[in-house]
């Protein structure tokens, strides 16, 4: 079911995205950058850069775990400058 | 002619192009599907693919394309008078603007969020790519020196301002601090930072600052411009580009909602003449009135904010079409305000004073005193423009890493990549003459928007659907930007080897350095343009002959 939204919920919502979502967006992705490096330095192993010793690793493994998954793809996936431009 | 013709006009074109056009290339075309799993939900990483409520991107895609271009295209363009404009943006905006936003949008939406550097890799060749990322740094290049010839004006011609773009500077700055570290209200924090906006505007009259009384304000002020886009580029974006642009935003808003309603409530007649002449001030209407319009009726930077922002946000297929074509038509009313702004005033001259003495027209209507207008419009395209310039200027310093800093190592530095930037914008400035930087930069503006039209089709064709409705758009735009480029750079070219201006005057050798400069600009990216249309056009006739190499993976 589609969620209807009212008028005044709409035009804070379009506010928002006007004054504040590219803020929020990039505090995002400074968070998601801080934690991406922290995997890679602890489990960099898994895409065959070993930093870390493997027994610290593991005993920190259950805390990245939720968090592999995207981390992979967005260590591996391709990128270049037009990634900056928005 | 009544002025609130013109809007209703854009109002009309808004609805028929959303509902009709738009609806029928959604759905019939590109046969979008609120089921199919978009990037955003895909991917969903918290970072870079998040989705987002359409009616958030709608605002932010408006945001991101909506910048000064919308606004100073049309008031530079009322030298041909404000017909040739208005229809420009009209049939821009409905035939060609927003098919390119939507369909950049869609083309990345449908290649797993990929942006328009991977996907010309994957769709046209290898080469295109980097040909295509070369030909961004120097449109960024234009846009950097264009806006901070556009600051280094208005600043050296308003010294009243002075004090309320330095106020705007330190008081966003303060506002960042506040909402970061002091973790204060940010309704609180924000009109703390209006205040103390508002309250130097206020005063500005009373304490003008001119850099210099010796007539040398113009370089000075370009001086400034730089050095405050050299801390938004090295400095965290959170200390100084984003709180700035923050509060910038609600004084532009504040700005527009007065113009729209001024204009209903006096609803003027519309003074400019309707048609000048086909050759205004040395420059052809063709193709010159179409890259001297490009945001408002169809711009490159869209396909850039579509393809990269927007796509990895959409959390459904069909939320593409309210989002880009929504924004760009919204952009198409905000040029037509403009255009109706600078071209309700009697005021003839100089387009640079052209829309504050509208804007005063336009604020008198609302009963505010005379003379705010007139301070509040320049105000209005100096934070428009600065708030992009620092924003450029970061990006190039990024291209500049990712471009050369695997062979020269140095060039990873962000102040000497910034400052790179920052020399080439202020000779291009210092050397060259406005009108053909603005030419410049809306002819790479508007190749950048047929290259994204040209993606578009070789995506259709290889997704065997029509083309025709990017395809022609795309030719028509190449043809008339080439067109604009070619003519730029022989005059530019010829009068630097002449050494003598248009008039037959001879120019100081910084204008004949400029104008190789300029020349030069426009060699390269007309080359550039050269090469990605034969790439474009050799892989859009091998996928109409049927052959894919994206399946037998040959690319």
């Amino acid at each position: 079911m589609k969620e209807r939204k009212g008028i005044f919920k709409t035009l804070k919502e379009f506010i928002y995205g006007m004054a504040a979502h590219d803020t929020a967006r990039f505090a995002l992705k400074t968070r998601g950058s801080m934690e991406h490096l922290f995997i890679l330095i602890t489990m960099g192993d898994m895409l065959g850069v070993p930093i870390l010793p493997p027994y610290y690793s593991l005993r920190l493994l259950p805390y990245c775990v939720p968090q592999i998954a995207t981390w992979k793809r967005r260590m591996l996936r391709e990128k270049d400058f037009t990634d900056t431009l928005a | 002619m009544n002025s609130v013709v013109l809007i209703l006009l854009g109002v009309l074109v808004y609805y028929l192009g959303m509902r009709f056009y738009a609806n029928f290339f959604d759905r019939q075309i590109i046969q979008t599907n609120p089921q199919r799993a978009t990037p955003a939900r895909l991917y969903a990483d918290g970072v870079d693919f998040l989705p987002t409520s359409k009616n958030i991107l709608f605002g932010y895609q408006f945001k991101s394309i909506a910048g000064a271009a919308p606004v100073l295209g049309p008031i530079i363009a009322i030298k041909w008078g404000w017909l040739p404009g208005l229809l420009w943006i009209l049939f821009g905006a409905f035939f060609i603007g927003w098919i390119q936003d939507y369909s950049s949008a869609i083309v990345s939406l449908r290649s797993d969020g990929q942006t328009f550097g991977g996907i010309s890799h994957s769709l046209i060749s290898p080469r295109a790519r980097i040909i295509l990322l070369s030909f961004i740094y120097f449109y960024l290049l234009l846009i950097a020196a264009a806006f901070s010839n556009v600051v280094a004006t208005f600043m050296s011609n308003n010294p009243n301002l002075s004090l309320a773009i330095i106020a705007l500077a330190l008081s966003g700055c303060l506002v960042g601090f506040l909402i970061y570290y002091g973790k204060i209200s940010l309704v609180l924090v924000t009109l703390f930072g209006l205040l103390i906006f508002y309250l130097a505007f206020s005063l500005g009259g009373k304490f003008p600052l001119a850099l210099s009384p010796l007539g040398a304000n113009k370089m000075l002020w370009l001086g400034f411009a730089l050095i405050f886009s050299f801390f938004g580029s090295v400095l965290p974006i959170w200390v100084f580009i984003q709180p700035i642009n923050y509060l910038s935003f609600y004084i532009i808003l504040f700005g527009m909602i007065g113009a729209v309603l001024g204009i209903i409530l006096g609803h003027p007649k519309l003074q400019a003449p309707a048609f000048t002449s086909f050759n205004a001030g040395g420059l052809p209407l063709w193709p010159m009135l179409f890259v001297t319009i490009a945001c408002g009726a169809i711009s490159g930077w869209h396909s850039n904010v579509s393809s990269t922002g927007t796509s990895r946000q959409l959390a459904q297929e069909t939320d593409a079409r309210p989002v880009t074509a929504g924004a760009m038509f919204l952009e198409m009313i905000l040029a037509i305000i403009a255009l109706t702004i600078v071209s309700i005033t009697r005021a003839q001259g100089r387009w640079d004073i052209l829309f504050g003495e509208g804007l005063d027209e336009v604020f008198h209507y609302l009963g505010l005193p005379r003379g705010w207008g007139k301070a509040y419009g320049p105000l209005m395209i100096i934070i428009l423009a600065i708030t992009i310039l620092h924003l450029v200027i970061r990006f190039m310093r990024i291209a500049t890493n990712e471009l050369l800093g695997k062979k020269l190592p140095i060039l990873r530095n962000p102040i000497l990549g910034t400052l790179i930037a920052l020399i080439f914008s202020f000779l291009l400035v210092y050397t060259g003459s406005f009108n053909y930087i603005w030419v410049l930069f809306g002819s790479a503006n508007q190749l950048m928007a047929s290259l994204a039209l040209l993606l578009a089709s070789v995506w259709l064709v290889a997704e065997k659907k029509p083309t025709r409705f990017t395809f022609y758009p795309m030719v028509f735009m190449y043809l008339t930007t080439m067109s604009a480029l070619i003519y730029t750079t022989f005059t530019v070219l010829r009068q630097a080897i002449t050494g003598l201006d248009l008039a037959g005057k001879p120019l100081p050798t910084s204008s004949v350095v400029g104008n190789y400069f300029a020349g030069a600009i426009g060699l390269v990216l007309f080359i550039a343009a050269i090469i990605l249309v034969y790439d474009g056009l050799r892989a859009y006739f091998r996928y109409a002959g049927g052959r894919d190499e994206r399946e037998k993976g040959n690319i």
